[in-house]
C-alpha cells in the first residue's frame, strides 16, 4: 500500500538506522514531498545549527503520487538548512530514484550526523545498509553512478559529485545524467556528511485504493495533456521553448544583467542538430529531456542562458558542453552561471585583481576559460576556491555589499528571466522561500501576452491585469501560483503539467483531488487539497524566520531596482521601490501574514499541532 | 493478424506502459511486474521495450512440460492452473519475452486483443498493428533513410 511506506532515520555518526510508521493524519495534512520535508526539518533541526555541521539534517522525501501511475510522478524533494544561504535548502527533482526508494518500502529518509569516512547508503526491500564509499569518492556523478551499478546491480541513485565532496556551497544533488536537486547547496550538505550516494532497488509495488478507476482516469488525463498545443512542443524542445519568447521582449539575463537580450540564433530550433533523442522521467508522457550528442543531457533553458548569454557565450555547442561539465561535476547550473558572470563583470569593472584569478583576465564568452574555472571551483583550486564560497566571496571579489550579484537571500537567481519588465516575476523571486527562485511561483502565463484577460481572471481571480509591466494584481497571481505549485510538489508530480505553469489548462485542484482519491481513497474537496499547499508555504516561512530571516530579505538584486533594462521592449523598465513595497504588502496580506511578513502566532500553533 | 510492435527508437523510458500493465494485472503500480518491461540505461544511452512476440512456433510452448502454454489465434496463452512455475519458458524464450518476478510468471496476453500499454504510450513507441502494416511502415522508413544518403 502507498500508505504503508516508512520513514527511515539514519544517524551516520552512530551508524544506526531507525524505521518508523508515518501517521496518515500527517499525510493528509501535507501529502508528502516538499511539505512533509519542511515539516520534519522545522520540527527536528535545532537552533543556530551550522549547515555544514553534523547537527544539520538532510531529508530525501517522496510524495503521495511518487511511483504510481499518476503522470510525471517520478519526483522527490531534498531538504535541509542551506550552506549557501543559511535559510531553507529545498529542491525538487525527477528521474527514477524516487519511485525506486518507494518500491524498497521507504517514503522518506532523514539523515543525521556525519560518517567517519565516506559512505553510501544501500537501500533494498525494507533494509538500509551503510557501506564504504572509498571506491566512489572523488568520482564525477556519471563515473560514480556507473561504478555503483557495476557493484550493486540495477540501483537508482541520488549522489553528490566532486563539488559536493569538496564542500562547494552551491553543489547539487544529482540522479542520473542530468536530473538535479540543483538549488541551495544540498550536494554540499551530502559532502559535509561524508555521504556520497543513496542507492535504491525495491521490488514492492504500490497498491492503490481504486486501481480500475486510476487506470481509467490517468488514461483520460494523459490524453487531455497530450491534446494540448503546448505538450508536443515541450516534448520536442523542452524548456528551451521559453528562450525565443523572452528574448524577443528583452527578458534574458545577459552578461550579469548589464544587458537583457542575446542572440536570436539561440532559439530552440538551433539546438536540434545537437539533440539525439528526447527522453522522460518515470511515468512522464511529456518527455522534455534532451539527450545531447556530446555525451550528456540538456541543455535546459537555464543552462542555455546562465551558461550562455549570462557569461557571453556565443556558440550553442559550447554552451551544451559547459552544461555537461557542470552536471558531471555536481555543480548547480544557475548558481555557477550567476557567480561566473558576477566575477567577469567585477573584473571588467576593475574591482577584481588579477592576483586573485590565478593570472586570468576574466572575459565574456571565453569557453576555455570557463571550463578551467568551473573545474577549479569543483576541486576548490586557486581562484576556484574563492568562487566555491559563492556569495560569501563578495568582499574578496571587491563587491562587499553584493551590489552586482543577481541573488535574493544569498541564493543566485535560478531563472534566466530578467525580471525588470515582468513585475509578477519580480515579486515571485523576491518572496520565494529559497532565494531568487522562479519555481516556487513563476506565473509563466504572464509571458503569454495574448492571453485574454477573462482567461487570467478565471484562473487567478478578479483584480488581475493583462499588462505584465503593471504592478496591479500581481500579488494575486503570485500567491495563487505559489500555492498550487506547492501542492503539486507535495504530491511530487512535475510542475510542467501543473495548471498555470505552462498552460492555462492541465492538472488543477480537481484533477489532484481525483488522483488522491484513486491512490488513497480519501475524499477531499478542492479547497482541502489547496490547503496542503498553503500549509507548506507557511511552514517554510516559519522555518526561515526561525533561522533569522526578516521582511527585509524579501527584496531584489540592486540592479533590478536601479539600472533600467537597456534593450528591446523592456528598455527603460526597472522595478520601482515604492511600487514594489506596495505589491509586497498586498502579497503578505493575501497570505494572512503580518505587515512585517510573519506567520501569525495562531497559525504557527495550528501548524505546529499537525502530527 | 494484429500484433504488438515496439519501436525502441521512440521509447523515452517512461515506463507508463509497464505501470499500467502491472496495475491492471496485479493491482499494483510496479514497473518490474509489467508483462512489458523497459530496460533503460541513461549512461549507456538506450531505452528498449521487452515484451512477448507471440511466436507462431514458440519455444516457450515447446518446452512447457505441463502444456500450460498454447497458441490461440495471435496470442500465446498461459494457463495459470496448469502452470507449475518451473520457469522453463523464461529460460527458453530467446527474446526475453516472458519473465518471472516474486514467484509469478509474467507474460503478455495482449489484454485480450485490446492492449492497455499502447494507450499509455505517448510517443508511438508501442503499436497494435496488422503485421502487413508494420512491415510497410518499416520499409518506408528504410527507403527514406536510403534516399537521404
Ligand atoms: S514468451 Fe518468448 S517464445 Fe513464447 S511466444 Fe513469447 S516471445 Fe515467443
Ligand atoms: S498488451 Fe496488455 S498484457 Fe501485454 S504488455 Fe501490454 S498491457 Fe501488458
Ligand atoms: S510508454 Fe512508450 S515511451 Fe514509455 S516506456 Fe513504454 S514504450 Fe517507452
Amino acid at each position: 500500500m502507498v500508505l504503508r511506506r516508512k520513514l527511515a532515520i539514519v544517524d551516520l555518526s552512530k551508524e544506526k538506522v531507525t524505521v518508523q510508521d508515518v501517521p496518515n493524519s500527517l499525510r493528509k495534512a501535507l501529502f508528502g514531498g516538499r511539505g512533509m520535508n519542511v515539516y520534519y526539518l522545522y520540527k527536528m533541526l535545532g537552533d543556530n545549527v551550522d549547515p555544514l555541521s553534523p547537527d544539520n539534517i538532510l531529508i530525501f522525501g517522496t510524495g503521495l503520487m511518487t511511483g504510481t501511475l499518476a503522470p510525471c510522478s517520478g519526483r522527490f524533494n531534498t531538504t535541509s538548512k542551506s550552506p549557501e544561504s543559511g535559510f531553507l535548502a529545498d529542491t525538487n527533482c525527477g528521474g527514477y530514484f524516487a519511485p525506486e526508494l518507494k518500491y524498497a518500502g521507504f517514503e522518506r529518509l532523514i539523515i543525521k550526523g556525519k560518517a567517519k569516512k565516506p559512505v553510501i547508503l544501500h537501500v533494498t526491500d525494507n533494509n538500509i545498509e551503510i557501506k564504504d564509499a572509498k571506491d566512489y569518492w572523488g568520482q564525477t556523478t556519471n563515473e560514480a553512478q556507473k561504478r555503483i551499478r557495476q557493484d550493486l546491480g540495477p540501483v537508482e541513485m541520488v549522489l553528490c559529485g566532486p563539488a559536493g565532496e569538496n564542500l562547494v556551497r552551491f553543489a547539487c544533488v544529482r540522479t542520473g545524467v542530468k536530473n538535479a536537486g540543483g538549488r541551495t547547496g544540498l550536494g554540499c550538505v551530502m559532502g559535509s556528511k561524508n555521504l556520497k550516494a543513496v542507492a535504491a532497488y525495491g521490488t514492492q509495488g504500490l497498491q492503490v485504493a481504486h486501481p480500475d478507476r486510476m487506470i481509467q482516469k490517468v488514461e483520460e488525463l494523459k490524453n487531455y495533456l497530450m491534446s494540448s498545443k503546448i505538450t508536443p512542443i515541450l516534448g520536442s524542445v523542452g524548456t528551451l521553448l521559453l528562450y525565443e519568447v523572452s528574448n524577443a521582449f528583452g527578458g534574458i539575463r545577459t552578461k550579469n544583467s548589464t544587458l537583457n537580450a542575446w542572440r536570436d540564433d539561440h532559439n530552440a530550433a538551433f539546438a536540434e542538430p545537437f539533440i539525439e533523442k528526447m527522453i522522460a522521467c518515470q511515468a512522464c508522457p511529456v518527455h522534455c529531456r534532451h539527450r545531447n550528442v556530446f555525451g550528456g543531457e540538456g541543455p535546459e533553458y537555464t543552462t542555455l542562458v546562465l551558461l550562455g548569454a549570462n557569461i557571453g557565450m556565443e556558440k550553442y555547442e559550447e554552451i551544451i558542453k559547459l552544461g555537461n561539465l557542470v552536471n558531471d561535476l555536481g555543480l548547480d547550473v544557475s548558481s555557477t552561471g550567476t557567480y561566473l558572470a558576477w566575477a567577469i563583470d567585477l573584473y571588467q569593472q576593475g574591482k577584481l585583481d588579477k592576483k586573485l584569478t590565478d593570472g586570468e583576465e576574466l572575459r565574456w564568452g571565453d569557453y576555455e576559460q570557463a571550463v578551467r574555472i568551473i573545474n577549479k571551483i569543483a576541486r576548490r583550486e586557486g581562484f576556484g576556491n574563492i568562487l566555491a564560497e559563492g556569495n560569501r566571496a563578495a568582499a574578496k571579489l571587491g563587491d562587499p555589499n553584493k551590489d552586482y550579484l543577481i541573488a535574493v537571500k544569498d541564493i543566485p537567481q535560478s531563472d534566466p528571466h530578467d525580471v525588470r519588465y515582468m513585475k509578477a516575476f519580480a515579486l515571485g523571486i523576491a518572496t520565494a522561500s529559497r532565494g531568487a527562485d522562479h519555481l516556487r511561483s513563476r506565473p509563466t502565463l504572464e509571458i503569454f501576452f495574448k492571453l485574454p484577460l477573462e482567461v487570467k481572471e478565471r484562473i487567478y481571480g478578479k483584480g488581475v491585469t493583462a499588462d505584465p509591466t503593471s504592478y496591479d494584481g500581481k500579488a494575486l497571481v503570485v500567491t495563487w501560483s505559489e500555492r498550487i505549485f506547492a501542492t503539486i510538489d507535495c504530491l511530487e508530480m512535475c510542475k510542467f503539467i501543473c495548471h498555470g505553469f505552462n498552460s492555462p489548462h492541465f492538472v488543477d485542484y480537481s484533477w489532484m483531488k481525483e488522483l488522491v482519491y484513486c491512490v488513497t481513497g480519501w475524499e477531499m474537496s478542492e479547497a482541502e487539497v489547496s490547503e496542503v499547499g498553503r500549509r507548506t508555504v507557511d511552514l517554510e516561512r516559519l522555518f526561515n524566520f526561525k533561522q533569522g530571516m526578516t521582511e527585509a530579505h524579501d527584496t531584489l538584486p540592486r540592479r533590478y531596482f536601479d539600472d533600467p533594462s537597456p534593450l528591446r521592449a523592456a528598455r527603460g523598465h526597472h522595478i520601482d521601490r515604492q511600487k514594489f513595497a506596495k505589491m509586497k504588502a498586498e502579497f503578505y496580506a493575501l497570505h494572512g501574514w503580518t505587515e512585517d511578513g510573519r506567520v501569525p502566532e495562531e497559525r504557527r500553533m495550528e501548524l505546529e499541532a499537525i502530527q | 493478424m494484429k500484433y504488438l510492435y515496439t519501436y525502441p527508437e521512440k521509447c523515452t523510458g517512461c515506463k507508463l506502459c509497464a505501470l499500467a500493465c502491472s496495475l491492471k494485472h496485479f493491482g499494483e503500480c510496479n514497473p518490474k511486474m509489467g508483462a512489458i518491461n523497459i530496460v533503460r540505461d541513461e549512461f549507456e544511452r538506450y531505452e528498449i521495450q521487452f515484451v512477448c512476440l507471440q511466436c507462431d512456433d514458440a519455444e516457450c510452448v515447446r518446452v512447457c512440460t505441463k502444456k500450460a502454454l498454447r497458441k490461440e489465434g495471435n496470442v500465446v496463452i498461459r494457463d495459470e492452473k496448469k502452470c507449475i512455475r518451473c520457469r522453463m519458458c523464461v529460460v527458453a524464450c530467446p527474446y526475453a519475452g516472458v519473465h518471472s518476478f516474486k514467484g509469478k510468471i509474467i507474460k503478455c496476453d495482449t489484454c485480450g486483443g485490446d492492449p492497455l500499454c499502447v494507450k499509455f504510450c505517448s510517443t508511438g513507441a508501442l503499436k497494435w498493428e496488422e503485421e502487413s502494416m508494420e512491415i510497410t511502415e518499416r520499409r518506408k522508413r528504410l527507403a527514406s533513410a536510403l534516399l537521404k544518403r
